[in-house]
């Protein structure tokens, strides 16, 4: 294992963890619960830690991408489902993306926002073509990492820290009505969304394929995705913990996704929001492209076409205009005019739906003894795998319900 | 008789979905960018933000504000006054005119949710 | 595994990934043709690949919106142009003798062969 290699990938996962839909819930989160619900940032990072190495295992040893072995395993008819289900929430986080960064872009420069939004559009589109697969995820993972600012703010603001330790442990606030209590629970399914994103497995295993993972890699798979997506998680508990001390005493949602920024810019001036606003970009821009070639990852491998961007775009034709595609429809629904938030909660809906179709094959993959040998599942993955899939199954049942009844979290 | 065990079922719920319960999520949102607002206009008075970052935080909470404002079904209520109110301030409004706006709202938030 | 041992056709073959002499990926085993009939042995004659072999494994409905999009080509891998079976079956020859690249290529036609590093 190569010491460099291992920590640029560790650096890379934390950067990158947060996305759009993590800083708009995680703020939001803090403001009306105050540290009560960083538990369930704790419990889903934890979650997407056992997929997270699931997958990346399977596509070391197996040299099999989720997607391929997901058909195997769902048959043609609830595979095509689970592509479908799969790539309209991901298109639809996708486009939450592009459109965040055009409202970071805004907050930036004042331009105009859909022009903003279009231009990251053909700018990432660029980064993708010219870039081959490692320069793309280190280039915004390592970018990202400006928004450890967020952790430094919230030291600066000195919050109640055993207040902000007693809320890793798992809890429900005392007094809550019932339609807080309402809220409370769609925050929390929300949260496992926004955090187990299926789009991510997809990315961490083909990545693996990408990088040619064999057996030989399993410690850096573990590593990454524990120390990675622990550290990573610490930034969005920052948000969390910063809105609690900041943004709820004063009466704030937030409604904004700008408004995350102040967090920075309270102790340290407009140098700590612009350190926020470029991290939040770059987060948001490496979200964007993850979103987009998970789903150009998922049809070329359901149909078994020629995929990767370890290979030149025309080495893999078909594969790359799917990518282009999925951007340009991405692109054309930010262009509609429609809300980022909007966006934020139709992404977190879907994709807590998908989340058991899409871990569950992973789970029979990862232990099934014929394909991965000695590398299949001991008790701790396999009693976590099916301890979680039982919680995002029970969240995918809650999660339509709980909006509905909540006004998507307005109480 | 049968005609009002099944008129009346749906007269509550037209009654619902119309008033000041209907329009509490708005009332929330309006509380929330007032208080936004203010909390921009505090740190730009300290130096703490840039002159862009305020102006374009201007323009998204104004528009969502009108968003909001629309959205209301008792726009000539109390709490409809108080985000006309908010709207009718200048981008550059002191933090605690715009925070005495908000804290009519979050006093109507708290007595709707307690009912 | 070898395609001569014996083979769960559900469970180990269908919806298999193709990879080529080359290693290049070329589709999924979409279905089975058989040789043999009523009281004679019944063996796997070829592998199916292509929308059109999704007939009878999707409804109907489906299967129109399948053809709309992807078009009704199949394409026959003989058995005998498979060398082994796993995680993935792999062929004996490229995929361009047995029809299995053809849409690719003509894609291919479409990208620029410009830019990328």
């Amino acid at each position: 294992m190569n010491p460099l290699e291992l920590t640029l990938g560790i650096m890379t996962a934390v950067g990158g963890f947060v996305d759009i839909s993590e800083l708009v819930f995680a703020a939001k989160a803090g403001s009306m619960f105050g540290y009560a619900l960083i538990w369930v940032f704790f419990v889903a990072t934890v979650g997407i830690m056992v997929f997270g190495e699931m997958s990346g295992r399977v596509a070391a040893v197996a040299r099999q991408p989720v997607f391929n072995l997901m058909r195997h395993r769902l048959g043609l008819k609830l595979g095509l489902v689970t592509l479908f289900a799969s790539l309209v929430s991901t298109l639809i986080t996708c486009a939450a993306e592009i459109g965040g960064m055009g409202l970071i872009l805004n907050y930036l420069t004042g331009l105009p926002y859909l022009v903003l939004a279009a231009l990251s559009g053909l700018v990432l589109m660029a980064s993708m073509w010219i870039l081959p697969f490692k320069w793309i995820e280190r280039t915004y993972g390592l970018l990202g990492l400006l928004m450890i600012v967020f952790a430094v703010s919230l030291v600066a603001i000195h919050p109640p820290w055993d207040r902000l330790a007693g809320g890793f442990v798992p809890q429900v606030p005392h007094g809550l009505s019932t339609k807080e209590l309402l809220a409370f629970a769609y925050f929390t399914v929300a949260i496992l969304s926004a955090v187990m994103f299926p789009y991510e497995s997809y990315f961490y295993s083909s990545g693996g394929i990408e990088e040619q993972w064999g057996p030989k890699d399993l410690l850096t798979n573990r590593v990454t995705t524990t120390i990675g997506f622990g550290l990573g998680s610490l930034l969005a508990v920052s948000i969390l913990a910063s809105s609690a001390q900041l943004f709820g005493p004063a009466n704030v949602g937030p409604e904004i996704p700008g408004s995350a920024a102040l967090e920075a810019a309270i102790p340290f001036g407009p140098t700590g929001l612009l350190l926020a606003l470029l991290g939040m970009l770059f987060a948001v821009a490496g979200a964007a492209v993850e979103t987009c070639m998970a789903n150009a990852y998922a049809i070329a491998q359901f149909f078994g076409w020629e995929w990767g961007r370890h290979k030149k775009p025309w080495e893999a034709p078909r594969f790359t205009i799917a990518w282009i595609a999925l951007f340009l429809l991405a692109l054309l629904i930010v262009m509609t005019g429609i809300e980022v938030m909007s966006l934020v909660e139709y992404a977190v809906l879907f994709s807590i739906v998908v989340l058991p179709l899409t871990y569950l094959p992973l789970m029979l993959l990862a232990g099934d003894k014929g394909f991965m040998r000695e590398y299949a599942n001991k008790w701790l993955a396999k009693g976590l795998g099916w301890l979680f899939f039982a919680v995002v199954t029970a969240a995918a049942i809650a999660a339509i319900p709980l909006y509905l009844l909540t006004s998507g979290g307005q109480g | 008789m049968l005609r009002l065990r099944i008129l009346l079922p749906l007269l509550l719920l037209a009654g619902c979905s119309k008033g000041p319960g209907a329009d509490l999520q708005y009332i929330k949102q309006a509380r929330s960018l007032g208080a936004e607002w203010a909390l921009v206009n505090q740190q730009a008075n300290k130096g703490q933000v840039t002159k862009t970052y305020a102006a374009s935080m201007h323009q998204w909470l104004r528009d969502n504000l009108q968003t909001t404002q629309s959205s209301l079904t008792q726009p000539d209520s109390r709490y409809g006054s108080e985000i006309h109110a908010l709207l009718a301030q200048p981008d550059d409004a002191a933090p605690d005119e715009l925070r005495s706006h908000v804290e009519v709202l979050k006093h109507i938030e708290d007595g709707l949710e307690s009912a | 595994m070898k395609p001569t041992d014996k083979l769960k056709l559900v469970s180990q073959l269908i919806d298999l990934p193709l990879l080529d002499k080359d290693r290049r990926w070329c589709g999924v085993v979409d279905d089975v043709e058989f040789d043999g009939g009523p009281g004679k042995p019944m063996r796997v004659k070829a592998l199916l690949v292509g929308p059109g072999a999704y007939r009878g494994r999707v409804p109907g409905w489906m299967f129109w919106l399948v053809t709309k999009v992807a078009g009704s080509r199949i394409s026959r891998v003989p058995f005998n142009q498979i060398d082994t079976i796993g995680s993935a079956v792999h062929l004996r020859c490229p995929a361009e003798k047995l029809g299995l690249h053809a849409v690719e290529n003509r894609v291919r036609s479409w990208i620029p062969r410009k830019g990328a590093l």
